[in-house]
């Protein structure tokens, strides 16, 4: 090889890279990209969100690591395939090839030359944005940004490019150098991007289920060849702590070193291949002896005529006429024509299997307690719609692109366009050409779904929704985008340009919705806008998606006109360009464009008129906010009137998402001080609102969304006002920004309202600060609360719910409706085409809902679930963790009260479930569509979880104050622990600690986490330790005192809070629980542990080994806790199946144990003897410690294996 | 009839590549003659419809097809000088693919028609074959089989030969002429045997500039007497090239066979008159820009030049 000539080729290839728009838009978006990170519009999830707490640095290793992945996989990944694909082809079509190649240089130094070249360009873009991160981090002031910023270090910039960034580029640039060079089809080069964004976006980066065994994962790991999957999976599901983040590298085990080898390896190897295959197709392709002899023996002249007639006729006689060519015929001739070759391409055969897989693993999505979700129609369309839609986009945008310039590209264009096709004419065909391949796409993800769903066994196939989704709203996107793609191209007449903008607005698009900056108006591919329910489809978002998707399409039609307009059959004279650029031509120009905008410009107008005044718009926020400004001063915390009871009459108009409400609350003041005053709080959008104080018109002010009612008297101490009400409003009150969901909503299918937490349908006694807080803007740290606290007589978690009592309800619907409202029902009618039902509380309730839908039932004594007839698959499990809840909650916590205890399925927009008394409604997306495992029935749990909101705190209020969560949350799945193991058995609550665990080890934010006793759902991660933390601890608790002594505290804490005036602290529980404990010092130790301390366990098995004992074997090894307490647990080697599959044969379970007790960063030697071969070594093998990271605690045994460290600490 | 009007093509540069022709093409053959680079093909792009003229009018039977650029494709047929075509397609196909694009139709069909122009072109035995493997000479009877296609009333050539064995050239001429008697057909070319075959009237540009409108016989009239042929030694030749204007040179038998362009009658030694040919006028216009004997130029402002023209001879 000759250095010279490969430099000649080398340097040439680097200066074009460096003239193409593309390289130059892709360091704008970069830069653009890393100024917005340095500004803090981007941060790690890590770090404690508390003023003056530590925070992630954006400049640590592991930042820079997790950004520079992101980037180089969503963004470079198509950059290099044009460039990289294209070197190539590019020379075929500019015919250079055989004048290059005439030359003495080699193919190897053209192919090496031409690569390094590539290579060498997205190198030095790697090196320019690590160099502009440097100076945005480092060199540019950062105000409020600041304390995200750490110390420079140069490693925490290079050594990411160099282990994570640069083998990617490497393998991108090899892979695509090769495809195009291979193929020569300009298509083709992109089938590198769309795989990775594939694999690695939809599923290898995310897709993680605590149930994924370790092996798998790791082999995942081993594929992603972007490695964040390893650096996700090794260092980040677990929070180690911002200390950790900020200061340590991120440390590589074997495998990931391996893999950055092999990707690096996999790039090089694919220019080697292809380097051997251009010297060989440079002299044409081989042909074996046989076939060379058949051609020469068949057809010794082959290209010379057959036989010439003598005389041919004139042409004349041929009789041959021209006439104008119909629109139609010729769009359809070059539809032909383009199908022709779109077929025979390889492309349609790569990139649909591609999209299939995506589908596939959609049956892979998991939901609520990571149970695999149930798939219908519907919640496939749907599910698979932002995939679908990014994908096909960029498909579209690469065929359309190529398609267009393919007579550029072959030479045939002057012959082309200067036929009498039709512009219009030719550009649909393409485009129809091309809407093919979108066709057979969406066609494959069609009988994919069916596949999905034939396999499933239980949903049945219906078109109906793909149709509905796809047709509806996807197709729409794709007309746009395929409009806007031409419009590009005929505007620039450059494929790179074309590219560019392309992926350019793709790539802003997406930023945009990751900000949350998109609205209804500009969101033209409807990503993540949309959500399918099979109980109300579309119904609560109807308007939106109309006008957005005509407003679209009117778009397309005005780019259409663009496209056809600029398309450069008659390539454009530069001194008559600048003309048309003057005032005067470009007013006639754009006069005669103003007939397509109006309708796109009227669309989007109403649009943005809509999201403006709608519940996300501007003038929402500003009420939210006046509501909190002009109060919180004032209002917070102020004495308040209990609630008596409550009479609603409320009659719905479902179509406009509207009802009228007519109610009274009889009101007692439970205080030792007289009230002249109190707070109600209700939506300032409500119409006609009028109030009465005991029968009169009340005397009130209305401060922003808070009316202060004045009794006619002070109320005294024990008196009574009954407070009337009546107003209209909407439920949801105008249309959303960009899809996002209220909680409750009145759509015509589905109704489902609270008389707690937001102010929907009834006005709320009191002033409610938190729900008009917005982040960034008025958001607190959270309350220190003084030592103690609990001691004093407490307010209720929720202010309304202190003192149970009596609702009545009249419900009017219209007759198609059910009504579940929170009591019995007492009376109901059907005339008129409206069903009115009277409900009456049996017993007293705190909080009272009301949910209404078109249900068939299913009963047993005393529970019942009302659900949409098209999901009936878990309602037996949803009854029998009501049933089980009545029986077992009842015999081990209190007697259930309350006549019926009922759950309700709503539409799924938001995911949620809720238990007021006896009245539990869940979401479509919880229970109703989940798939059980062996391991877990999440239909079950979140029954059970929802029916353990009965007694805690529908019984037993909790207080307002850190901690009291856990008694709701906590209790509750502590009480589904103990249900799921009383009737589905160890496995399944094995399988839920497991999920619980995984949850809150993934989820916790171990620089801000509290103890149990002091969280109060201020800072992100609160929530999942609420619930699965809390618990844990309050499961570990129990076993820790032993069930009867445990159970008989339970029923103490009951019996004292469940009618109390002061309602109850962790602590109160605690103490409760101290009071039945055999020994109250080691109580107070455990409660020290894992109430008023933060401790997590971590254990690793350490230099374990498996020998030949004798007849027996001998596990050895050592066990360290590198979190924090003190536990004692079990340490088993075992072998076989512990929990066989029904109806297959497993291996019998064998185990040999040893009992162990860790603490904080103690090591401990073990040693196990079996008369059996162990397979595996395994922590707490009862799942009866929280732990993080579990699957480190298990490892696989070899015999006579060697000495082996757990492969990351 | 086919105008152009004061037409100019400049590119940016600038370049002027066209520097404003005035030409009249009347039905039949018409060459046009010119040097690589003189602008030629940039002209034929231009009435093809494919580049947009800086200024200038370009009329078919009156219509100006700048303004209506899909009237004349309605009515054109077109060989460019560089084309390619989708190399997946067999001949068949692409011809047949470009005949239902300019809706052509025949009595047998398009599938027939397809066929039977194959035949014409002398591509039949290839006509399944996919493009891809064609030979040049192949491609450019496929692209003349498609330029002849329909009934177009301007047939553009730009230099249709070029690639064709003699056979195919022969061939070719045939079935130009025939196409001929019926439409304009604007053959460009640097060739001058073509026109002089082919021609009945033609121009030569230079540079941009129209210099001569004429007859192939009204050229050779021009140069009547004024062409003289003798034979050189190679040491005299260089002297010759100094002193005459030499139009051809024949290398025979080690000694050159040269002829010579006198206007004045002095003649060297050892020459003798003999009959101009078209390739004589043309060698002769391009180096001084004019030939004896034809008239000024019929239309002022054509360039530094002129245009000169002739009566046509029938």
């Amino acid at each position: 090889m000759s250095l010279a000539r490969t430099f000649e080729v080398f340097r040439l290839e680097f200066m074009h890279s460096l003239k193409r728009p593309m390289f130059w838009v892709q360091l704008i978006l970069l830069a653009f990209f890393v100024y917005m990170m340095s500004t803090g519009r981007a941060q790690m999830g890590s770090g404690d969100a508390r003023v003056g707490g530590r925070k992630a640095w954006l400049t640590s290793e592991f930042a820079v690591t997790q950004t520079l992945i992101m980037l180089v996989s969503l963004i470079y990944v198509f950059f290099i395939s044009v460039a990289a694909g294209m070197a190539i082809i590019r020379d075929d079509e500019q015919k250079v090839g055989e004048l290059i190649h005439s030359t003495p240089l080699r193919p190897a130094e053209y192919v090496w030359g031409k690569y390094l070249a590539v290579l060498a360009s997205f190198v030095g873009v790697l090196a320019l944005q690590v160099g502009f991160s440097m100076i945005c981090n480092h060199v540019l002031p950062h105000g409020g940004n600041a304390e995200y910023i750490g110390p420079f270090q140069i490693g925490n910039y290079l050594r990411p490019a160099f282990v994570f960034a640069l083998p990617t580029v490497i393998l991108f640039t090899g892979a695509c150098f090769a495809i195009g060079g291979w193929s020569r089809l300009p298509v083709l080069v992109f089938v590198v991007p769309i795989a990775v964004l594939l694999l690695d976006s939809f599923f290898l980066w995310d897709w993680s289920p605590s149930w994924l065994p370790l092996w798998v994962n790791r082999v995942l790991q081993f594929i992603d060849p972007t490695g964040l999957r390893w650096v996700k999976e090794t260092w980040l599901l677990v929070d180690r702590g911002v200390d950790f983040y900020n200061q340590q590298h991120v440390g590589l085990d074997a495998l990931v070193v391996w893999q950055r080898l092999l990707i690096t390896a996999i790039g090089l190897g694919s220019v080697v291949a292809f380097a051997r295959k251009f010297e060989t197709q440079l002299r044409g392709a081989r042909v074996d002896d046989r076939t060379r002899a058949a051609a020469l023996a068949g057809s010794p002249l082959a290209n010379a005529p057959a036989e010439r007639p003598a005389v041919l006729a004139p042409l004349a006689s041929l009789g041959m006429k021209s006439s104008a060519p119909r629109f139609v015929t010729t769009m359809l001739e070059v539809m032909r024509a383009e199908l022709y070759l779109l077929v025979r391409a390889p492309g349609l055969y790569l990139f649909v299997p591609l999209i299939l897989i995506e589908t596939l693993l959609n049956e892979y999505g998991v939901g609520a307690f990571d149970t695999p979700l149930l798939n219908t129609a519907g919640t496939l369309a749907s599910g698979m719609m932002n995939t679908l839609t990014l994908l096909i986009s960029m498909v579209i945008l690469f065929y359309t692109t190529e398609s267009l310039q393919r007579e550029r590209s072959t030479g045939f264009g002057s012959i082309y366009y200067s036929t009498p096709l039709r512009t219009g004419a030719m550009l649909a065909g393409k485009a129809l050409a091309n809407t093919v391949l979108g066709l057979a796409i969406v066609l494959a993800c069609f009988i994919g779904s069916l596949v999905l769903l034939a396999v499933q066994g239980k949903v049945p196939l219906d078109p109906v929704p793909f149709v509905i989704v796809w047709g509806l709203l996807l197709v729409p996107t794709f007309l746009v985008w395929t409009a806007f793609v031409s419009a590009t191209f005929a505007a620039t007449s450059n494929r790179y340009a074309t590219y560019a903008v392309g992926l350019g607005v793709m790539i802003l698009s997406g930023w945009f919705q990751m900000r949350d900056k998109m609205s209804w108006v500009f969101n033209w591919n409807l990503w993540g806008s949309t959500k399918w329910t099979d109980l109300a489809t579309f119904e609560y978002d109807a308007t939106p998606l109309a006008l957005n998707r005509v407003m679209w399409l009117g778009m397309a039609v005005f780019l259409t006109v663009i496209t056809v307009r600029w398309f450069e059959r008659r390539e454009r004279d530069a001194t008559n360009a600048l003309l048309r650029l003057r005032p005067g031509a470009m007013a006639r120009s754009f006069a005669s464009l103003t007939p397509f905008l109006i309708l796109p410009l009227v669309s989007a107008s109403v649009l943005g008129w809509q999201v403006q005044d709608g519940y996300q718009g501007a003038a929402a926020k500003k009420d939210r906010l006046d509501y909190w400004r002009k109060n919180v001063k004032t209002w917070s915390n102020a004495p308040l009137p209990s609630t008596n009871s409550v009479d609603l009459d409320v009659t719905f108009d479902p179509p406009k998402h509207a009802f009228t409400m007519r109610g009274s609350y009889v009101l007692e003041n439970r205080t030792d001080k007289p009230m002249a005053q109190f707070p109600v709080t209700v939506n300032p959008r409500w119409k006609k609102l009028e109030w009465k104080t005991d029968g009169k018109p009340a005397s009130t002010q209305a401060r922003s969304g808070l009316v202060i009612v004045n009794p006619p008297l002070p109320l005294q101490p024990g008196g009574r006002v009954k407070l009337e009400f009546s107003f209209s409003g909407r439920q949801p009150d105008g249309i959303s920004r960009n899809g996002g969901y209220e909680m409750e909503f009145i759509t015509p299918s589905s109704i489902v309202l609270t008389g707690f937490g937001d102010v929907t349908f009834v006005p709320l006694v009191g002033f409610f600060p938190d729900g008009a807080v917005e982040e960034g803007k008025n958001n607190s740290d959270p309350r220190e609360w003084p030592q103690g606290w609990w001691k004093e007589r407490n307010h209720a978690m929720i202010p309304t719910a202190l003192h149970p009592y009596d609702v009545h309800m009249r419900v009017d619907v219209p007759a198609d409706l059910m009504v579940n409202a929170t009591g019995e029902r007492v009376s109901e009618t059907v005339k008129g085409g409206r069903r009115v039902s009277e409900w009456r509380t049996d017993h007293p309730v705190r909080i009272f809902n009301l949910i209404a839908g078109r249900w068939s039932v299913k009963e047993r004594d005393g529970v019942a679930v009302y659900y949409d007839s098209r999901h009936p698959y878990n309602v037996d499990e949803m009854l029998d963790a009501l049933e089980g809840a009545r029986r077992w909650y009842g015999e081990w916590f209190a007697p259930y009260p309350w006549k019926t205890l009922r759950l309700s399925e709503f539409a799924g927009w938001p995911t949620y479930a809720q238990a007021p008394a006896g009245n539990i409604s869940f979401s479509e997306g919880i229970g109703f569509l989940t798939r059980s495992r062996d391991d877990g029935s999440a239909a079950f749990c979140i029954a059970g979880h929802e029916a353990a909101h009965m007694w805690w705190p529908n019984m037993a209020m909790v207080a307002d104050g850190p901690g009291s969560a856990v008694l709701s949350e906590g209790m509750a799945h502590f009480s589904t622990l103990l249900l799921v193991d009383k009737v589905r058995g160890e496995q399944q609550r094995q399988g839920f600690a497991k999920q619980m665990e995984t949850r809150y080890g993934r989820l916790r934010r171990p620089d801000s986490e509290r103890p149990l006793t002091e969280i109060d759902g201020a800072l992100p991660g609160d929530n999942r330790i609420w619930y699965d933390k809390g618990g844990w601890a309050l499961w570990m608790l129990h076993r820790f005192m032993g069930e009867e002594r445990s159970m008989a505290a339970i029923r103490e804490y009951m019996a004292k809070f469940r009618d109390t005036e002061d309602p109850a602290a962790l602590q109160d529980y605690l103490a409760i629980q101290r009071s039945h404990a055999a020994d109250t010092t080691a109580f107070d130790a455990f409660a020290k542990q894992w109430f008023l301390t933060v401790t997590v366990p971590h254990y690793l098995i350490e230099d374990y080994r498996l020998v030949k004992d004798g007849k027996g074997w001998k596990v050895t090894g050592f066990v360290r806790n590198v979190g924090t307490g003190t536990m004692s647990f079990d340490v088993a080697a075992v072998s076989g199946e512990r929990f066989p599959k029904a109806g297959k044969k497993s291996p019998a379970w064998r185990e040999g144990r040893t009992r162990l007790e860790l603490g904080t960063g103690q090591r401990r030697p073990i040693e196990i003897r079996t008369a059996f071969q162990p397979e595996k070594l395994m922590v707490d093998p009862d799942v009866t410690v929280l732990m993080l990271d579990r699957n480190k605690a298990e490892v696989r045994l070899a015999p006579e294996g060697a000495s082996r460290l757990t492969a990351v600490r | 009839m086919l105008e152009i009007t004061g037409l100019v093509k400049v590119y940016p540069g600038p370049v002027a590549a066209i520097q404003g022709i005035d030409l009249d093409v009347p039905l039949g053959m018409f060459g046009l003659l010119g040097p690589n680079g003189a602008g030629k093909s940039t002209f034929m792009r231009v009435l093809a419809g494919l580049l947009e003229p800086t200024s200038g009018r370009v009329t078919l039977d009156g219509i100006d097809v700048l303004d209506r650029p899909h009237w004349l494709r309605e009515r054109l047929g077109y060989l460019p000088q560089d084309f390619g075509f989708y190399a997946h397609l067999s001949g068949r196909d692409m011809l047949l693919h470009l005949l239902r694009l300019k809706g052509v139709s025949a009595p047998g069909g398009v599938g027939k028609l397809a066929d039977e122009l194959l035949e014409r072109v002398n591509l039949s035995f290839a006509a399944k074959r996919s493009v891809k493997g064609y030979s040049g000479g192949m491609r450019q009877r496929l692209g003349i089989a498609q330029a002849i296609a329909g009934n177009p009333r301007l047939l553009i050539v730009d230099e249709p030969t070029a690639g064709l064995d003699p056979e195919e050239r022969l061939r070719f001429y045939h079935l130009l002429a025939q196409l001929a008697e019926e439409r304009i057909v604007l053959l460009s070319t640097h060739i001058v045997e073509d026109v002089a075959v082919l021609c009945p009237q033609f121009a030569v540009i230079r540079a941009g500039q129209l210099v001569a409108r004429t007859t192939p016989r009204a050229a050779r009239d021009a140069m009547a007497g004024r062409i003289f042929e003798g034979v050189v030694s190679p040491s005299e030749l260089p002297a010759l090239r100094e002193s005459r204007q030499v139009t051809q040179e024949l290398l025979v038998e080690g000694r050159h066979r040269v002829r010579v362009y006198e206007p004045e009658g002095d003649v060297p030694a050892g020459f003798e008159k003999v009959a101009p040919t078209l390739e004589d006028a043309y060698l002769v216009l391009m180096r001084n820009g004019a030939l004896p004997g034809l008239r000024a130029p019929l239309n002022g402002g054509a360039g530094a030049g002129g245009v000169a023209t002739a009566e046509v001879h029938a």
